[in-house]
């Protein structure tokens, strides 16, 4: 138990370094933050939005530093983040809506990919020196080409030239967001192809992984004996695949912490919404309360995804449960 | 040493494994042949890569690539079996050979750590082997044949609820042990199973297998390279070197009175665990690389009674003293003039003149 406790503590310190850092950024920064941001705003601006910029960068500079921490603990307490300057809307707001769009499109690529790609791994492990050993190669040749090449070579093939998949967005603009069946088969059918460029990017590296693990795996003493006992086939791959997958699963954990980060480039070659395509249009407008959001976003999905990988392997490695340190 | 009036339950004769194919290959075991009697113990010494522990992986056929087993002829006959014909472990099926292992025979490994899946439970791998060959007992049923398996080796059935890394060496052994019996095999394989241990947990294990072969009567195959161990469990002892078999004979003959060079070598490796303080010798050198064979007696460069005949012919393996025991050395040969070191000359003592 005291393992898991010490991960949660670890958690807990990183996650209110992260808070405090991303408190102290703009207050570090040379000149009035406040006067640059009302400034940029060039007389667009509303009450309402002064008082929120000075909310966000603490009401009033002239108070004491540790109010001014305590008054944006209170706020980030209440899931206030500030307003987005461009938007005119609440960070939270932004960052949620287009959150879904994010986690839908890079978590699905991520599953499926995981799911393929470990499981191909497995069969090729289990089938070392044989005809499916044509597949490496293949592998690694997919894995060394960078996405956003595979990326836009996708998309100028199957949706410029071919037309089989929608060239850009979410679903049909034509129709209105709903839960209904036009509408979710729009948004499956716009989703297909990033997906799918998504997959076939990072398959090779589950694949490639999981296979080296199978085949170090299956010289162990347990395996040979899950023979010697007699077990059909299948059963022996398991014996080998269960332990062989544990660090995959954990690679799939951290995978998921890259998720909002790692969307960026999807997002911007197939004009997909998310968190990637908000992040390039905040650093262009220069919408300091919505990075500061942004990054907060990012630092807790890494953070989250470190304790899910921890707990996950606490979960399925009895070994880790009685381990003193890792 | 058959002297009852059963077939052998195994028959093993010009056995040849090879590691590698075509012009790489090296040959791990080189004709050798045997048979074991209807709950006899055999006991296999020898040093790492006398190819001991290939042979059996071979004639179980667990044996995992690059070995090839290049010739031979091995039969199993099991009395327990519906029918009773010969089986042909060499050019059984994969179907046919799931249909023996285990449930008549099994293997105990020498790494008992790794003979284990880590993320499995001690009572999933009773269950597992039981379920798998008799599919007619209930969950209940299984679980009290686990606890009473347990019981067997001294362990508790609390056991059942532990994970490998959770139990001590011993522990994990003797749950090996008692996971090989489960299915009451007529033939349990012993692969080093106390190489791993300490000394004192080693003589435990091997009192338990005494015992348990007592009460329960499986004929069984010791590898190990102390012979001092096999004294007492093995009926018969092979001392295998460079792959091939390089002496034979019962237990207490072999432990008295050694023919083969090489055998009083191996005994006199080892520290008896009562008695005297005894200077060890060892045997100089080591075992030859396998790639590259010494002409003649693979043991010649190690032998201090060696002379030209060893360096040129390889001796084959006869028998000797009335058929009795069988030993592949020049020394023995009736045409050799050479002088037989002391040693190899002592007379074996029966228990009935001892006492």
């Amino acid at each position: 138990m005291t393992t898991l406790a010490r991960r949660f503590a670890l958690f807990a310190f990183t996650a209110w370094a992260t808070i405090t850092v991303n408190f102290m950024l703009p207050r570090m920064m040379p000149g009035d933050p406040i006067q640059l941001l009302i400034g940029k705003l060039q007389g667009r601006v509303t009450p309402e939005m002064i008082a929120s910029i000075k909310a966000q960068f603490g009401q009033g500079l002239d108070q004491p530093i540790l109010n001014q921490y305590g008054n944006y603990l209170s706020q980030l307490a209440h899931g206030d983040l500030g307003t987005s300057i461009t938007l005119s809307a609440p960070v939270g707001d932004v960052l949620f809506s287009q959150l879904w769009w994010t986690i839908g499109l890079i978590g699905a690529a991520a599953v499926i990919s995981f799911l393929i790609g470990t499981t191909l791994g497995a069969l090729f492990g289990w089938t070392r020196g044989s005809r499916s050993d044509a597949a490496i190669p293949v592998a690694t040749f997919l894995q060394s080409v960078p996405y956003y090449f595979l990326g836009t070579v996708l998309l100028m093939l199957f949706a410029g030239s071919l037309h089989w998949f929608p060239l850009m967005g979410a679903y049909d603009p034509s129709l209105t967001p709903g839960w209904n069946w036009e509408y979710i088969s729009s948004v499956l059918r716009y989703a297909e192809l990033p997906i799918a460029s998504i997959v076939l990017c990072s398959l090779a590296g589950w694949m490639l992984g999981m296979r080296n693990m199978m085949v170090t795996t299956m010289s162990e003493d347990f395996v040979l004996m899950a023979v010697a006992k007699g077990l059909p086939r299948r059963r022996v791959m398991w014996h080998a695949a269960r332990n062989a997958v544990l660090p995959s699963i954990a690679n799939l954990a951290l995978t998921i912490g890259l998720l909002v980060s790692g969307s960026l480039l999807v997002e911007q070659i197939f004009n997909y919404p998310g968190v990637g395509n908000l992040l390039v249009n905040a650093v262009g407008n220069q919408d300091y309360p919505l990075l500061q959001g942004i990054f907060l976003l990012i630092t807790f999905t890494v953070l989250g995804a470190n304790l899910l990988a921890d707990l996950l392997y606490f979960v399925l490695d009895p070994r880790t449960r009685t381990a003193t340190v890792n | 040493m058959s002297t009852t009036d059963n077939p052998p339950i195994l028959e093993v004769s010009e056995f040849n494994v090879d590691y590698g194919y075509g012009d790489d290959a090296v040959r791990a075991v080189t004709d050798v042949s045997f048979s074991l009697g209807q709950s006899k113990v055999l006991g296999i010494a020898g040093e790492s890569g006398s190819g001991k522990s290939t042979l059996v992986y071979a004639l179980t056929r667990l044996l995992r690539a690059p070995g090839i087993i290049t010739g031979g002829k091995a039969t199993l006959r099991l009395l327990r079996q519906e029918n009773d014909l010969p089986f042909d472990l060499l050019n059984a099926t994969e179907a046919e050979l799931r249909g023996i292992r285990w449930s008549q025979v099994s293997i105990v490994m020498q790494s008992a750590l790794n003979a284990l899946n880590p993320l499995q439970r001690i009572g999933k791998e009773f269950n597992e082997v039981l379920k798998l060959h008799d599919t007619s007992l209930s969950k209940a049923d299984r679980k009290a044949r686990a606890i009473e398996l347990l019981a067997l080796v001294d362990l508790g059935p609390d056991r059942l609820q532990r994970y490998p890394h959770e139990l001590s060496g011993g522990q994990r052994q003797r749950v090996v042990i008692a996971l090989a019996l489960a299915l009451r095999p007529e033939l349990v394989i012993m692969d080093e199973p106390t190489t791993a241990l300490d000394v004192v947990t080693q003589r435990e294990i091997v009192s338990k297998l005494y015992e348990l072969r007592q009460r329960l009567g499986f004929a069984m195959i010791f590898i190990t390279h102390d012979l001092s161990l096999l004294v007492e469990l093995a009926d018969e002892i092979m001392v295998m070197y460079a792959g091939r078999i390089v002496e034979r004979a019962p237990a207490t003959h072999l432990y008295q009175a050694p023919r083969h060079p090489y055998t009083l070598g191996l005994m006199d490796s080892f520290p008896p665990l009562f008695g005297e303080r005894v200077q060890m010798s060892g045997i100089p050198g080591s075992p030859p690389m396998l790639k590259s064979p010494p002409t003649g007696c693979a043991f010649h460069p190690r032998c201090a009674a060696a002379h030209d005949r060893c360096r040129e012919e390889s001796p084959p393996l006869v028998a000797i003293e009335d058929g009795q025991r069988s030993v592949a050395c020049w020394l023995h040969d009736p045409t050799s003039t050479h002088e037989v070191p002391v040693a190899l000359t002592r007379r074996h003592v029966a228990a009935s003149e001892a006492n």
